[in-house]
């Protein structure tokens, strides 16, 4: 075979193989475009273009307000996890005694417990703090159940990519320990910033499971929350038009993230994960 | 200079973080210890201590056997599959043809998903009669309508773990890639003086080079896979019978809708046990085989 028609054979593969893995979520979008009516052969694609579906699933999660919400809990959940955990990895990543080997390993020890196994004391410890009804008790959790994975790529960052002697000249010059760390690592730690925003911001986004613990005004549910008000519809066929409609609405702000910013998610993905 | 530079005062940076983790992890966390030696119900403050009880019961009635067989094959089938298909996927993309950029996208996008909204689409997929899987074989002349994979006992809890394999191989082949990329072209060049062909160069010299991808991958996913929950509380609520009860799931139901929360707790710390021992033997072993270029 000569290498022509070989390159051909290995893109009509891959091309096969992807459409395939895709053909899910491809046909839920083509189901979503057609009318609540219009439920026969789903396979049959785009055989219809309507956003009758879409209307529908827009008033029941109650698009904006849901929307608004996830905003705001991702938004200010990937922040203060920011701001928190960079912080946190820099003495462990500076200071080299046995301390700071102990809250490296504690911190990210936590990574392995999952949260369904602690919610209870969890709901608990909320009460007993009087926060645990309101809309930003999600917070607190998204916050803390981020800060072993992102203490973790910060530390590493810290200790293999960030000299010790760009900070050594900035003593010299006088700078206090804030400003050291504000002023001169902190910009350096761009990239991983950008790789904890983006892998906490996606599971924080996409939560389902805290905001059903704590959330319990529909005013105040976030996306995926919403989308548990259609549980029940996923094995009646006469609703999944609108069921399809609302699975793209809810994933629809994440994707169009994603076609800006692909490079970033590609690349925030693998930071820390190779050594070098 | 170096002790100008590293005060020990730097540990205040740690504090926010390590008040916020101990509060609401390290502390629930020992609570459940606690509780796991009651009868605890979750809601009255009023509890007994038990000893052992709830342990025993948990063996002798054989329910921390099921779900513990349940994780485990979730997670030996999760992970092998998922590492498996991601580095193969993460060898093609890494070829050097057009578009690889489009494959590559196209592999990512399921990970985007919330596992809310997969466990819908996916439970869409395996309906029987009017579902994907079912329509498909009956256009071979094959009847779909008793092919019920999610209702059936035996095959339940593979295809909740094909749909976690679906929805995380993007991210492995991602990180995989990244790890080829980095394997050096000379090294290879120099296989292929030595007369190596392609199998040789990917067994002794890239997949060598992977072990880094190789840990953090595997490590993720042993995690995940212990983990499981989503979908079996999504899309077969442990179901039929308890076919897909996880760990998780059945900590979720002890203690949320039997309000039997010291032998949810007593289950927690079982499976506490499990994860610990399972990821250290994993991470240890893993790192043991690492090699750097």
């Amino acid at each position: 075979m000569n290498p022509a028609a070989k390159k051909t054979m290995i893109h009509v593969g891959i091309s096969i193989l992807l459409l395939v893995n895709l053909l899910p979520l491809i046909i839920a979008l083509s189901s979503s475009f057609r009318s609540i009516k219009n439920m026969a052969n789903p396979l049959r694609l785009f055989n219809e273009f309507t956003m009758e579906s879409y209307r529908a699933a827009f008033t029941r999660m109650h698009f904006p307000q849901a929307l608004l919400n996830s905003l705001l809990l991702t938004v200010i959940s990937v922040v203060v996890v920011v701001l928190f955990t960079s912080m946190a990895a820099y003495p462990i990543a500076r200071l080299n005694n046995r301390l700071s080997k102990f809250l490296y390993l504690f911190f990210l020890s936590g990574l392995v417990v999952p949260s369904q196994m602690v919610i209870i004391p969890i709901v608990q410890t909320m009460q007993g703090l009087h926060i645990s009804g309101s809309q930003y008790t999600p917070i607190l959790m998204f916050i803390t159940c981020s800060i072993p994975f992102s203490s973790f790529l910060y530390t590493g960052f810290i200790k293999s990519s960030v000299p010790l002697e760009v900070e050594e000249s900035a003593l010299i010059d006088g700078a206090g320990l804030l400003r050291r760390f504000w002023q001169i690592v902190f910009p350096l730690l761009l990239p991983v910033t950008v790789s904890v925003v983006i892998t906490q911001g996606v599971w924080i986004w996409n939560d389902y499971f805290f905001n059903m613990i704590f959330i319990t005004k529909t005013a105040e549910s976030p996306l995926p929350l919403a989308m548990l008000g259609f549980l029940g519809d996923q094995t009646n066929p006469t609703a999944w038009n609108v069921l399809f409609a609302a699975c793209f609405l809810c994933a629809l702000p994440l994707l169009a993230i994603f076609a800006f910013l692909q490079k970033f998610f590609i690349g925030g993905l693998t930071v820390g994960s190779v050594k070098g | 200079m170096n002790s100008a530079v590293l005060k020990k005062t730097m540990y205040w940076f740690v504090v926010p973080a390590l008040v916020m983790y101990l509060i609401f992890w390290i502390y629930p966390i020992l609570k459940l210890f606690q509780y796991s030696v009651t009868d605890y119900n979750g809601y009255v403050q009023e509890f007994h201590y038990i000893g052992f009880d709830n342990f025993s019961q948990l063996f002798q009635e054989g329910i921390a056997g099921k779900s513990l067989s349940n994780t485990l094959i979730y997670t030996v089938i999760f992970v092998v599959f998922s590492n498996v298909i991601a580095l193969c996927l993460a060898f093609v993309l890494n070829m050097k043809i057009r578009a690889t950029g489009l494959y590559r996208t196209a592999a990512y996008i399921p990970t985007l998903f919330s596992a809310i909204v997969v466990g819908f689409i996916w439970s869409y997929v395996y309906m029987p009669e009017s579902g994907l899987i079912a329509t498909v074989i009956s256009w071979f002349g094959l009847d779909g309508s008793n092919l019920n994979l999610l209702g059936s006992y035996n095959s339940a809890l593979y295809s909740i773990t094909a749909v976690e394999i679906w929805k995380h191989i993007g991210t492995s082949t991602v990180i995989f890639l990244a790890g080829l990329q980095t394997v050096p072209q000379d090294l290879v060049e120099a296989g292929k003086i030595d007369g190596a062909n392609s199998w040789q160069i990917t067994r002794f010299i890239r997949i060598p080079l992977l072990a880094t991808s190789i840990t953090i991958n595997v490590t993720l996913s042993v995690i995940n896979g212990l983990k499981a929950f989503d979908y079996p509380f999504i899309m077969t609520n442990g179901g039929p019978g308890r076919a897909t009860s996880t760990l998780l799931v059945d900590i979720f139901r002890m203690a949320f809708k039997e309000q039997q929360f010291g032998l949810a707790s007593a289950l927690a710390v079982v499976s506490f046990a499990v994860i610990i021992l399972i990821t250290t033997i994993f991470v240890l072993q893993l790192n043991k085989r690492e090699v750097s270029a």
